[in-house]
């Protein structure tokens, strides 16, 4: 029997990994999924809350605009969920991201709908909404960094990750 | 370190686990991939299995129990690139169902195959079923329990499909010579 090995070393392989690996992949599906869902709520927003009757090329440039935010958050969506799914302290710094940007967008929806005078209520349970999202998503990538941190003190793994 | 340990912290995202986790299980998943398959293949389906399972380790819900799971995804790695082999056993099996495990898999292993490399050459010879229920269990030392998650099967299959590829094993040395 001739002895056979795996043609790629250790090294060599974890570098075949890297696409998967990769920092700057992970901050670009985040970045892609949070612009594409804050971008569909703030142009709806815009476009909920204009005062007149608008053009039939105003409208169309609007939903334009809401097809492109949509498609940039289902591209983010499947790189996070398919192609780059984060790790436990990844997603912890992703979800107080998404919680910080959920805010400033809430802020400047808000914002856009009392100068323009049209109902600021339905504005605000919309941002709340996308807020109470980001918070639970927050929490929950808390509770599940700090059931892996027990277990490996459990395991003897330390304190430090 | 346990393996346990490993994954926790590389689903932490610490790369450092990761990589040791990659360079300890290199081997076992390589060896499963290319018992499976030709030389050719091997090596981008092994490429293909730790592409999947860095994908879904931040999934993973039972830390403890990596192996049957890194497996697993070998396993469909492997089974979709012999689909026909597989479909063709289906149809055998329907019509000449399995014996019932009659004898200690594990005494009968080692009566069957005093060397592993003996073993390793003879393996190529054995329909697919067979000869993954051999790699899984004899070369990849893993517990029934745990080839019968991972080939989706009875526990009792797994016996009965050990004591059949032991017998296949033993016809196919006996034919070059070899006596059990």
């Amino acid at each position: 029997m001739t002895v056979e090995e795996p043609r790629l070393s250790p090294r060599e392989l974890i570098d075949h990994l890297e696409p998967v690996l990769s920092r700057r992949r992970r901050v670009r599906a985040v970045a892609a999924l949070l612009a594409g869902l804050l971008g569909t709520a703030f142009v709806a927003a815009l476009w909920l809350t204009e005062p007149g009757p608008l053009p039939g090329r105003t409208r169309l440039a609007f939903a334009l605009f809401l097809v492109f935010c949509l498609a940039w958050a289902a591209y983010g969506g499947w790189l996070l969920t398919r192609r780059v799914p984060l790790f436990a302290t990844e997603k912890v710094i992703a979800a107080w991201i998404a919680l910080a940007a959920s805010l400033v967008t809430t802020a400047v929806m808000v914002t856009i709908a009392a100068q323009r005078g049209t109902g600021v209520l339905p504005v605000l349970a919309a941002g709340a909404a996308i807020v109470a999202v980001a918070l639970t998503l927050a929490v929950r990538a808390h509770a599940r960094r700090a059931a892996l941190l027990r277990r490996k003190r459990e395991l003897g793994g330390g304190e430090e990750a | 370190m346990s393996d346990e340990l490993l994954v926790v912290r590389a689903q932490l995202g610490e790369r450092a686990a990761l990589a040791e986790l990659v360079a300890r299980w290199r081997v076992p998943v390589w060896t499963y991939v290319r018992r499976m398959l030709d030389a050719e293949r091997a090596d981008d389906v092994a490429q293909e299995v730790w592409l999947a399972v860095v994908r879904g380790l931040p999934r993973l819900r039972e830390p403890g129990r990596f192996a049957p799971w890194l497996f697993t995804i070998a396993r469909r790695s492997v089974t979709d690139r012999l689909r026909a082999e597989y479909a063709e056993y289906a149809v055998r099996e329907a019509a000449e169902p399995e014996p019932p495990a009659a004898e200690d898999p594990v005494e009968a292993m080692a009566d069957a195959v005093a060397d592993r490399a003996d073993l390793v050459d003879a393996l190529a010879a054995l329909p697919v079923p067979e000869r993954e229920i051999l790699v899984l269990f004899y070369l990849e030392d893993l517990p029934v329990e745990e080839c019968a998650q991972i080939c989706q099967i009875p526990a009792g299959t797994v016996k009965s499909r050990l004591n059949r590829a032991r017998r296949l094993l033993r016809e196919h040395l006996e034919e070059r010579g070899h006596r059990s």
